[in-house]
């Protein structure tokens, strides 16, 4: 079986089992202190949401500002959930979450393939049903989880207090994603019938919803444990490097193998030319929601991820102006490029909030912002396709299946394909 | 194959598609009234007129782009106006742009890929997993492409970024990518524009060796009256969006509706004058 592996692949994963360990190997020995702990896994997180963006943006070519947006939500589920669990040693919060969106990704995927169906069928009724089917089931599986909370609740104290602590965690970062990859759909689905300019500004004014609730979270909402505009205290810091590394590994694999497979090219031919995909066969609206869903469910998966870096979460830090900071990075790194994506999201994490915080003196650390942007200006004037432009690592690149040798001297069909010989020439 | 909808004709050939009094209005412009076509099997027919007749817009209502206001469009006996421009492409019809509308960033290879998307055979999430079925399904699908290729010779191009294709290969490139779904009918948007006397000549015999090859029926607008004259079997000539002469190259050439409509009011007896003269 062995043989069968290709070269780039076993190097890949050499190398990122020899870049986690040897970071593995600097944290547990303190050569690494908490400070740069902290930032690369911040960077690991950036990435998780850049890419969800560049595959919005760079790959789908519809310019998104929403992420920050979907991040939020994801940060603040998976907070939630393992709040309640550590704070109250309550599984009816997941539980419930859990239900709900086995139960509404279940639902949309049905409906899915009974109004694909259906000819004609315009973007707002089909919206309609899909937001009524999740209101549906959303409070039905409120019922379901306080039902069966208490018997998960027993279960996971059966259980070593770490190990259901990292149970509820992973759960709770998978269930981050999902959450915020339904939101998107709905949300997507007639949003993403705007043109691109509109679609942005639309995206936007998600970014700014999602963090006008959050601000109202305790009122607005009725959470009381998110604490609106004080913050919420009070989340267990268990996101690791090793938790970090693995997603990210996950979904630049994802990414990858989805982008070399004829349902990336779909997607990527949105963005070469909407019309000519058309024409082509290729259902326009879908790919766009596919795409988006996607790039989505990373940013949830991030947002969970980081709930529990610092332990504390305040709404300020999804301000719709860090929405750019995502955008600003996959246009660094290159549109459409994942090795870039991945360079400039450890770049932002080390220089910004690393490097330039201990070389800038005292008082001096909001100069980061400017020194930021313009490194941003000249990068658009001196590599406007970005720091690696299409650059990839040979994992990620496009890997054609050993090609038949039709080359120079092949001419199949020599007779038949006389007239189209002759044009060439 | 016979479709009990559309009874073969006299000729024995199938009725492949059949356009019946398509209008559409955009505002209070009438960009296309009553229009009628039929094309059969096999056909070559050519849709010609002076810039801002509608026939582009013809096409747009063919391949669902815009939804006619009124008529029908049915392809095989099955009405298709009013479906999505994907769903007409699945039911067999293709065309090319008036602009070359290529994937310029990708691959040629990708092109023609992405053509294949309807036929890839595996699903979503084999795509994500690149499992065993994925890899089996996915070499096919490369080996047909480059195999399509070959036949339009651009087997030598298959890596090279579409937007760096020579202009005659884009062309080339994009009636490929248009066959490769397999379609029955292929609408050509001037596909000679642009294109030098001995590159358009090569393109009739392409456009010849494609009906024979895949057993085409193709429709197709053009601007280079030597290209309609000659390889259309029949013309039909649009002028501010309706039909105003239909026939053989021959009957069009002399039509004085045609002559006017091309080259003002007038120009008809002008040119019978001049016709009488070279006569005498």
């Amino acid at each position: 079986m062995l043989k069968k592996i290709p070269r780039s692949n076993l190097l890949f994963f050499g190398a990122a089992l020899l870049v986690f360990a040897i970071i593995q190997v600097a944290i547990s020995t303190y050569m690494l202190n908490d400070f740069w702990n902290t930032i690369l896994r911040l960077g690991a997180v950036m990435a998780i949401v850049s890419l969800g963006l560049n595959l919005i943006y760079g790959y789908n070519g519809q310019f998104s500002l929403g992420q920050w947006g979907f991040y939020a939500i994801g940060a603040y589920v998976a907070a939630d959930i393992t709040y309640r669990w550590t704070n109250n040693n309550d599984a009816t919060g997941l539980a419930i979450l859990l239900f709900g969106v086995l139960l509404v990704g279940g639902a949309i995927v049905y409906l899915r393939s009974v109004l694909g169906k259906i000819r004609g069928l315009d973007a707002l009724s089909a919206f309609t049903m899909y937001f009524l089917a999740t209101l549906i089931l959303g409070i039905a599986s409120v019922y379901i989880g306080q039902w069966v909370g208490p018997a998960i609740t027993a279960l996971l104290m059966a259980l070593p207090a770490a190990v259901s602590l990292q149970i509820v965690y992973i759960l709770a970062v998978i269930i981050a994603g999902i959450f915020a990859a339904e939101v998107s759909f709905l949300f997507g689905l007639p949003v993403l019938t705007l043109g691109s300019d509109y679609f942005g500004i639309a995206t936007l004014g998600f970014t700014i919803i999602v963090k006008v609730l959050l601000d109202n979270s305790d009122t607005m909402l009725g959470f009381q444990e998110m604490k609106g505009a004080r913050g919420m205290i009070g989340i267990p810091k268990i996101t690791s490097w090793f938790w970090v590394f693995l997603a990210l590994v996950v979904v630049v694999v994802i990414m990858r193998n989805l982008l070399h497979s004829s349902y990336g090219r779909a997607i990527i031919s949105v963005r070469e030319d909407e019309i000519a995909g058309k024409a082509m066969g290729i259902d326009v609206a879908e790919y766009k929601i596919l795409a988006f869903v996607i790039g989505s469910f990373f940013a949830g998966l991030a947002g969970g991820l980081y709930a529990h870096i610092n332990g504390f979460l305040h709404p300020n830090s999804f301000n719709f102006i860090k929405s750019f900071d995502p955008m600003i990075i996959i246009v660094l790194g290159g549109l459409g490029s994942i090795t870039g994506t991945l360079v400039a999201s450890f770049a932002w994490a080390l220089l910004l909030e690393g490097v330039l915080r201990l070389v800038l003196p005292q008082g001096f650390e909001t100069w980061r912002f400017v020194v930021y942007p313009l490194l941003l200006l000249l990068m658009m004037l001196l590599r406007p396709s970005g720091l690696l432009g299409a650059y990839e690592i040979p994992f990620l690149r496009q890997i054609l299946p050993p090609l038949k040798n039709l080359g120079k001297t092949g001419k199949p069909e020599a007779g038949n394909a006389a007239p189209v010989q002759e044009a060439t020439k | 194959m016979s479709n009990p909808l559309t009874p073969a004709n006299e000729n024995g050939r199938q009725s492949i598609l059949e356009i019946q009094e398509l209008s559409i209005q955009f505002g209070g412009l009438k960009a296309v009234n009553n229009f009628d076509l039929e094309l059969q099997s096999h056909d070559l027919q050519g849709l010609i007129g002076p810039n801002g007749a509608g026939k582009t817009t013809v096409f747009n209502m063919i391949t669902g782009v815009y939804t006619p206001t009124a008529g029908n469009i049915f392809l095989q006996g099955q009405e298709i106006s009013g479906l999505e421009p994907h769903e007409i492409n699945h039911m067999g019809i293709a065309r090319t742009f008036q602009n070359i509308r290529l994937f310029p960033s990708l691959t040629v290879l990708d092109n023609v890929r992405i053509a294949y998307h309807a036929h890839a055979g595996y699903s979503f999430v084999d795509g994500v997993l690149h499992n065993g079925h994925f890899q089996k399904k996915e070499r096919e699908l490369t080996e047909k492409a480059q195999d399509f290729l070959a036949v339009f010779n651009l087997q030598d191009r298959q890596d090279w970024t579409a937007r760096n294709l020579p202009y005659g290969e884009q062309r080339r490139l994009e009636i490929a990518r248009a066959l490769s779904a397999e379609p029955q009918l292929l609408l050509l948007d001037e596909p000679a524009a642009g294109m030098n006397p001995a590159e358009s000549s090569s393109l009739m015999d392409l456009i010849h060796f494609i009906r024979e090859r895949f057993n085409l029926t193709i429709l197709l607008i053009e601007h280079q009256m030597r290209v309609v004259m000659g390889i259309c079997e029949k013309i039909t000539v649009m002028d501010f969006g309706e039909v105003i002469a239909r026939g053989t190259p021959q009957e069009i050439q002399s039509n004085p509706k045609v002559i006017e409509a091309y080259l003002g009011p007038g120009a008809a007896a002008l040119s019978e004058k001049f016709r009488r003269k070279k006569v005498q």
